[in-house]
């Protein structure tokens, strides 16, 4: 570890306002503790579940063959890891908007969104690992084979750009994080000095211009990366580049993928601010402009989500290709659908009320209603993915369409990764400002 | 879908013309490859001593590759060997010739956008020095991994660089052909349906040879009925060795491949993740998982499993690795058994036939002009789903089913032959702990 200037003690005088971020960093409350416990628990209850898999195999999960038997290869471990890509979205594309386009009016949620981007691609590589039948050679058969495989096979590309995007939000948010640690020295928790000292190694004064034109590169990065080669562009390739599965086919995925993963992710972004908010009294900080303006963009995302689906069953299911239109004809056949899309339905018709009446707005309806298509996408996505292998183009054997439902290991899964989004919350809460400085000055 | 010929003609093993196709793939040098081809034939066939084999090319080879690591004289010149070959694919023994090292950045670069006095750009610095140790740190753990891996298992006798688990087949550098190339030898099949009774015999063959897991049917017999039709057809649908295999293209470890000297399309056991991207992307549900441990579900393979390369891909896979019909492939290495597969041996109707698709003279196509001729040049025959772009190795004989076909119970059954048809009745994980403490009270 680099040796490091100790920054003064209180450069930033005793503001109200730096105080108000800093409540969290106290001691912790037994609303804290409490909730690291159930936390905990999930996690165990998740960790008893995956060495259950782990001893006797993927047999205890309702994944099955198809060919001859109507099984799902593929299931809910998938539809979950395209879920929480997707919300890893959310970070980056707030904070991305507050440096690139001058969106400062979620300057507030920024770092919040941007610590939901880093947990969310945990999460998401952790549904990759935990999907796996042989998890102990990930890296050791992966990594020394990934230059020929980088050329034909989209789960290499999927591993590249998963790890590359969270190489990135990382250092972009190590560097926007910097000047702040810097300029509260002294008013931070002593117990986490030398995680303090890491972060601002090699720390200058000066540097901050530097680092600012650095996270505006980063952000822009970030945001080219996402449409194109994340979830517009790797994820649903990772489908509709298959030959056998004509559920999956159609140029529409990657436009409908980046948008029900804008949903999901402005959603998730919406929950949390409205959660520390109440927690800490951040009424000021994070005030209900916020929440209006979040709360307008999931609206729109979940409308570009209907309008694409609206595309795929129309032209599906009218006079397309026999395997197409029996793909289409079988999402179309399925009531879970209709819930999740009524559920986005919800949240778009909402957002047209709010406009019209602007006067009734009220935060805990803006957030209940956010966050309906973070539910919503996890079906659909579930359902794509399973329903995709129901109906193959070679569907001469026995059990076409065939049957899956996830068992308690799988949905156990869930409470894992949702435990550790909010152990990831609880530990960042205590650590880091949640605020940017600068930006609650400003 | 009447395709069986290959426009190209096939190429010839060992020909200088076969040599180039293959080294202009290779990064290196062809006219040094080309080179020590021919004297390693010539000294095959006794024209040069192997001293002599040893000492030409040395300094060409030290020049090339840093190493002349051919067989020498203190190896005894054993042929190739997958140990030694491994070994020298490994990461760790290339060396820094093989990894470029990035460029360092100038220790005071204030130049680019900060004026004089600006301090150092010590931030993008200590930026670059963290993912350069995490990349550091992702290497030591994929040692680490890959040790722990490798030491839970048994090593293989006669093959320790497998069971040191050095790498696949495709880091070995050799025996591994991309999707899509044309071999100049390709195995495949010809299966006759005209003639296929759906007896099972063929299955329940592969079964035993295999000593596959319960359920597990590499080969399966779909028995359907056309609407037109009184009598029952049935399709012998297996693994079809694609060409242009759609799990190869899409394996992100490269444990799916196509063996370069015979075009089979296998899974390298020792590397498989367990992914399920190639049983996803095949076109024909032709891949099945080993959900648990094969021994618990009668999985009774007891062989080596490995082929001459060293490389393990025959008989029922172990736990959280992917199997499929292997077309037998340590039989193809074996002269006296080459030409021939489990079920092609069991088929007593003499509906199914293996061999190199490319050879006018293997069994497939002399069974297939035989039938032409039977039928005065107006046979029948397809591949399946040929319109995907597969490249498909398997040649059927009849007609494929149409869009009206429907499944029915063919005239024999799985049972009859101890095979469990509905695998999923067996893939019964055991019962967890709490729902037995909940059925105990």
């Amino acid at each position: 570890m680099a040796t490091t200037q100790r920054p003064s003690v209180d450069e930033t005088g005793d503001s109200a306002l730096t105080a108000t971020i800093l409540r969290p960093l106290g001691r912790p409350s037994w609303r804290w503790m409490a909730t690291l416990a159930a936390a905990a628990v999930g996690l165990a209850w998740f960790a008893q579940a995956w060495v259950f898999q782990l001893r006797y195999g993927l047999i205890v999960t309702n994944l099955a063959d198809w060919g001859y038997v109507g099984g799902i290869p593929w299931g809910f471990y998938v539809g979950s890891f395209i879920w929480w890509v997707g919300i890893a979205h959310g970070g980056i594309i707030v904070s991305a908007a507050v440096r690139l386009f001058g969106m400062d009016t979620f300057a507030p949620v920024a770092r919040i969104a941007e610590l939901l981007t880093l947990a969310g691609l945990a999460n998401a590589g952790l549904y990759i690992v935990i999907h796996l039948g042989r998890p102990d050679r990930v890296v050791s058969s992966i990594l020394p084979n990934l230059p020929q495989t980088i050329q034909t096979s989209p789960l290499a590309w999927d591993v590249v750009v998963i790890t590359l995007y969270f190489v990135l939000t990382a250092t972009y948010l190590t560097l926007t994080l910097r000047h702040d640690l810097h300029r509260l020295a002294g008013r931070l928790p002593r117990a986490f000095t030398p995680l303090y000292r890491l972060l601002l190694a090699g720390h200058r004064p000066g540097e901050q211009a530097k680092a600012e034109r650095m996270a505006w590169w980063l952000a822009l990065g970030l945001i080219v990366l996402a449409p194109f080669f994340l979830h517009g562009g790797v994820i649903p390739w990772l489908f509709a580049l298959l030959p056998g599965q004509p559920g999956w086919f159609g140029p529409v995925q990657g436009p409908q993928f980046l948008a029900a993963a804008l949903a999901s992710a402005l959603g998730a972004v919406t929950l949390l601010a409205y959660v520390l908010r109440r927690v800490y009294r951040w009424e000021e900080l994070i005030d209900d402009r916020v929440f209006r303006g979040l709360s307008r963009w999931v609206g729109l995302f979940a409308l570009l989500f209907l309008w694409l689906q609206l595309q795929k069953v129309v032209t599906g299911s009218a006079m397309a290709p026999l395997s197409i239109e029996t793909a289409v004809d079988a999402v179309v056949a399925t009531p879970l659908y209709w819930v999740a899309l009524a559920m986005l339905a919800v949240t778009v018709a909402h957002v047209g009320v709010q406009m019209l009446a602007p006067q009734r707005f009220s935060v805990g309806r803006t957030v209940a209603v956010a966050v309906l298509p973070l539910v919503a996408i996890l079906i659909e996505k579930t359902l794509f993915v399973v329903e995709g292998l129901m109906y193959p183009v070679f569907d001469l054997y026995e059990g076409v369409p065939g049957s899956y439902t996830p068992s308690w290991v799988e949905l156990s899964s869930l409470v894992g990764a949702l435990s550790i989004m909010v152990l990831f919350f609880l530990v960042a809460v205590k650590v880091v400002p949640l605020i940017e400085l600068k930006e609650a000055e400003s | 879908m009447t395709s069986e010929h290959r426009d190209d003609p096939p190429n010839l093993v060992g020909s200088d013309a076969w040599a180039r196709e293959v080294l202009a793939d290779s990064e290196h040098d062809t006219g040094l490859g080309l080179a020590v081809a021919r004297d390693a034939q010539r000294v095959v066939a006794g024209e040069m001593t192997e001293e002599e084999f040893r000492r030409r090319h040395h300094g060409a080879y030290l020049e090339a590759f840093g190493v002349d690591a051919r067989p020498s004289l203190d190896d005894g010149l054993a042929p190739p060997d997958p140990e030694r070959s491994r070994a020298e694919a490994s990461p760790a023994d290339r060396g820094p010739r093989d990894i470029a090292e990035p460029p360092r950045p100038q220790d005071t670069d204030a130049g680019d956008d900060g004026g004089p006095g600006e301090p150092a750009t010590v931030p993008r610095r200590a930026v670059l020095g963290a993912v350069g140790g995490a990349a550091i740190g992702a290497l030591f753990f994929g040692e680490m991994f890959r040790r722990n891996a490798s030491a839970g298992e048994p090593p293989a006798q006669g093959d320790a660089a497998s069971a040191r688990g050095d790498g696949t087949a495709r880091a070995a550098g050799g025996g591994v052909a991309p999707p899509g190339k044309q071999l100049p030898v390709q195995f495949g099949m010809v299966i006759d349906l005209e003639r296929c009774d759906g007896c099972l015999d063929c299955v329940q063959a592969c079964s035993d040879e295999n000593g596959l897991s319960e359920g597990v049917l590499w080969p399966y017999v779909l028995s359907y009925q056309e609407p037109q039709d009184v009598d029952p057809r049935f399709l012998v649908r297996m693994c079809q060795h694609c060409t242009k295999a759609p799990c190869v293209m899409v394996c992100p470890t490269g444990a799916r491949h196509r063996r370069l000297a015979d075009g089979l399309v296998l899974t390298d056991y020792d590397v498989c993740i367990g992914c399920r991207y190639c049983q996803v992307a095949c076109p024909y549900g032709a891949n099945v998982f080993q959900w648990s441990h094969p021994a618990v579900y009668g999985g009774s393979f007891q062989g080596d499993g490995r082929d001459s390369r060293g490389v393990k891909v025959a008989g029922d896979p172990p736990m959280g690795v992917m199997g499929k019909c292997t077309f037998c492939p340590i039989r193809q290495e074996d002269p006296e058994r080459r030409g021939t597969a489990s079920c092609v041996d069991a088929c007593a109707m003499g509906a199914l036939h293996i061999g190199d698709l490319n050879d006018p003279e293997s069994a497939p196509n002399r069974y297939l002009a035989q039938r032409r001729e039977e039928a005065g040049g107006n046979l029948p025959t397809f591949r399946l789903l040929e319109g995907l772009g597969t490249e498909p190795n398997i040649i059927y004989i009849g007609q494929p089913p149409s869009a009206q076909a429907e499944l029915i119970d063919g005239p024999f059954d799985y049972e009859d032959w101890d095979l469990t048809e509905d695998r999923r009745a067996v893939l019964e994980g055991p019962e967890p702990w709490f729902r037995r403490l909940a059925r105990e009270g």
